[in-house]
């Protein structure tokens, strides 16, 4: 039962990712991008990884891509033309499928994965309370430092857009 | 939870010695204090918080190199997120030094410009505490989070002269250059993760972004593909904050278009950094060093090249030193790969990382005095009778150079030579021609800048369009602290070419 999920849920998310790829209209792909999401969210539920599903939709599907209606909207972008393309990218692209392909497939052949299957660990950090004793305990320092990169990040958004007084 | 995890997460808790990061944490409030003054002060005040910034950071750096030379707290802390030790806090030092001039700068160069000024000076010492934490960085999700929030920053700082379209180009350019660094670096650390968590191979740990439980699994699996791929992606992400051969494409125009305090933070600040990073993780990779050596070692020749061939052909002062910056990270690559048989190397390379620093801020802060309403277009026709009009800034800028390029008996050239020295120590025989080949190379575009900076430049339109305005001589903004920070960087680079005593025995000492 499990199985036919995963092959349900992983095959709606390869086909909105491919979606995402092909769509011409942006917000199309938008779109597509929040169901394949969605997917990866469910696969997520599958590994008993709750915590990291809610995260998913919560971040992504919610915060990430309403962000890029909001550009697309304030740039009003038009749908693609049908770009031509180029051989060298041609020739780059085919390499690089080429490559990517040996090395899923030579990863994912190798012992050591099909070894992982029968025995895999707990998933320590996946419920809510689990992760806010690791924030507060273990990952305390690398969080007080990530509240300086929002402070810092806030601050340059400031400094970048806001108008300057010539005084 | 069970209440035996709970105890141990108490155990973990208790190790969150704060006192012991006690520079960082200062940096960190000094920055929060600079925008809260920003408010406070009224406006004709505003002048002075960059003095108290600098003031500040003096005398944190006073006191640490008074009362703590050594590192208080040397160990892991932090449940293994940080380890202290004698280079961490030889980096503490150079980051705050190198830090203090980039202050100094931006204070010249936004002179006469209209820019928001404070938040300048607080990211400098955000990112400055966040190299620091990175170089003490011992787990990956440490190491992660200080790069990014240096990287942030930088991003910021980059584009800062936003009125500059060079400046705005260079932001955008380093913002994707660096996204990209990024992505690769971490999908590096995610294969690492997954190879060495999985239970089914001997030497797995739970924690295994920790380095000490990466290397125990490295060890018991030298041959693993996923390690080698996951290694492979690490050091491509490193290199491209070192600036190393082939990821070296972001370095001129980034160089070029940043204010230069910003120039100088990414050329010293940042480089080190990652040097600091490299040599971490090359400890940690040491079990795969088949094929770890063999990257490091031709990533080291070919940047040597790179960058010293690049640069000869250069006439904008930014992108001749960005570009010889990128063959100084050559140099230093091979001191990183002749510590992995030469222990004693690592004091060499922060050495190295010393005279660098002193000859880079000499030359930086005579660049941030030359009269040109943008940097990013200083060339070498800027620097015409440099010598004759301003004979303080001319003997700095060449004395700068020279240490650079590694004349004896300047401080660049003893840092030359120590790394030689390890590379022969260390049998590197093809490196070490490589290096020579470079440093010869380097410098003819060196003494082209000596060279016109002392000699007279000849010119058929001179005569008509001097009577239309004044010229601006160099070095009218020059003030006393000014003249302290050139004699500083400039004694510096002779004293340690004659005399490596004190920092030799400290730095050999840790």
């Amino acid at each position: 039962m499990t199985d036919l999920f995963f092959y349900i849920f992983a095959a709606i998310t390869l086909a909105c990712a491919f979606a995402v790829v092909f769509s011409r209209n942006p917000v199309n792909a938008a779109m597509f991008l929040i169901l394949t999401f969605l997917g990866m969210a469910s696969l997520f539920v599958m590994l008993e990884a709750y915590f990291l599903a809610v995260i998913q939709v919560l971040v992504y599907a919610g915060a990430v891509v309403v962000l890029f209606l909001f550009i697309i909207m304030l740039l009003d972008v038009k749908e693609e033309s049908k770009a031509k393309l180029k051989p060298l990218t041609l020739v780059a692209s085919v390499i690089g499928f080429a490559i990517l392909l040996v090395g899923v497939v030579g990863i994912t052949s190798s012992d050591n994965i099909k070894a992982t299957t029968e025995t895999l660990p707990e998933a320590a950090g996946a419920t809510l309370k689990n992760f806010g004793y690791e924030l507060f305990t273990t990952y305390q320092l690398p969080m007080q430092v990530t509240g300086f990169l929002l402070l810092v990040a806030m601050i340059g958004v400031i400094v970048l857009s806001k108008r300057v007084k010539t005084d | 939870m069970p209440t035996e995890t709970l105890k141990s997460l108490g155990d973990i808790a208790a190790t969150n010695s704060w006192g012991a990061i006690y520079p960082e944490l200062i940096l960190g409030c000094l920055a929060l204090a600079l925008l809260a003054l920003e408010v406070i002060l009224p406006k004709f005040a505003h002048g002075a918080i960059p003095r108290i910034s600098i003031l500040g950071q003096v005398l944190l750096l006073g006191y640490i190199i008074i009362f703590d030379p050594a590192g208080c707290c040397n160990g892991i802390a932090f449940g293994g997120m940080i380890e202290l030790s004698g280079t961490s806090q030889a980096l503490r030092i150079f980051f705050l030094l190198a830090s203090i001039f980039v202050s100094y700068l931006a204070m010249v160069s936004f002179e006469n410009k209209t820019l928001a000024r404070v938040e300048y000076f607080a990211i400098t010492l955000v990112v400055t505490g966040a190299l620091s934490i990175m170089a003490m960085s011992n787990h990956f999700v440490m190491l992660f989070v200080a790069l990014e929030t240096a990287t942030v920053g930088f991003y910021i700082l980059v584009s800062y002269f936003r009125q500059n379209t060079l400046s705005l180009e260079a932001g955008l350019k380093y913002l994707i250059m660096g996204a990209l660094s990024s992505a690769i670096l971490l999908f590096g650390i995610v294969l690492l993760y997954g190879a060495a968590s999985n239970p089914a191979m001997a030497g797995s740990s739970l924690d295994s972004m920790n380095f000490q439980n990466l290397r125990v699994f490295l060890e018991a699996n030298p041959t693993d593909t996923l390690s080698i791929l996951g290694m492979l992606l690490v050091i491509s992400g490193v290199a491209f904050k070192i600036g190393a051969f082939p990821f070296q494409i972001w370095i001129p125009d980034v160089y070029q278009g940043a204010p230069v305090s910003t120039t100088a933070f990414l050329a010293v600040s940042s480089k080190a950094a990652g040097f600091a990073v490299l040599l971490t993780l090359t400890k940690v990779f040491s079990p795969l060093s088949d094929w770890l050596l063999p990257l490091l070692s031709g990533i080291a020749a070919l940047t040597i090249l790179f960058g010293n061939f690049a640069a000869l052909t250069q006439r904008n002062l930014k992108r001749m030193i960005g570009l010889s910056g990128v063959s100084h990270a050559g140099f230093l690559l091979v001191g990183v790969v002749a510590v992995q048989t030469v222990p004693e190397a690592t004091n060499w390379v922060l050495f190295y990382l010393f005279a660098y620093l002193l000859g880079s801020m000499a030359v930086f802060c005579v660049l941030a005095h030359l009269p040109k309403e943008w940097d990013a277009d200083l060339s070498l026709d800027d620097l015409g009778d440099l010598a004759k009009k301003n004979g303080f800034l001319g003997i700095a800028l060449a004395i700068g150079i020279g240490s650079l390029a590694g004349i004896p008996p300047l401080a660049g050239f003893i840092g030359k030579f120590l790394i030689f020295v390890a590379a022969f120590k260390a049998e590197l025989y093809v490196l070490l021609g490589v290096g020579i080949v470079g440093v010869v190379i380097s410098i003819y575009y060196y003494f082209g800048v000596i060279k016109a900076a002392f000699f007279e430049v000849w010119s058929f339109t001179d005569e008509d369009e001097k009577s239309d305005a004044p010229a601006v001589l160099p070095g009218q903004s020059l003030t006393a602290l000014g003249r302290l920070a050139i004699v500083f960087a400039v004694g510096g680079s002779i004293v340690l070419g004659f005399f490596q005593g004190p920092l030799g025995s400290w730095l050999s000492g840790q």
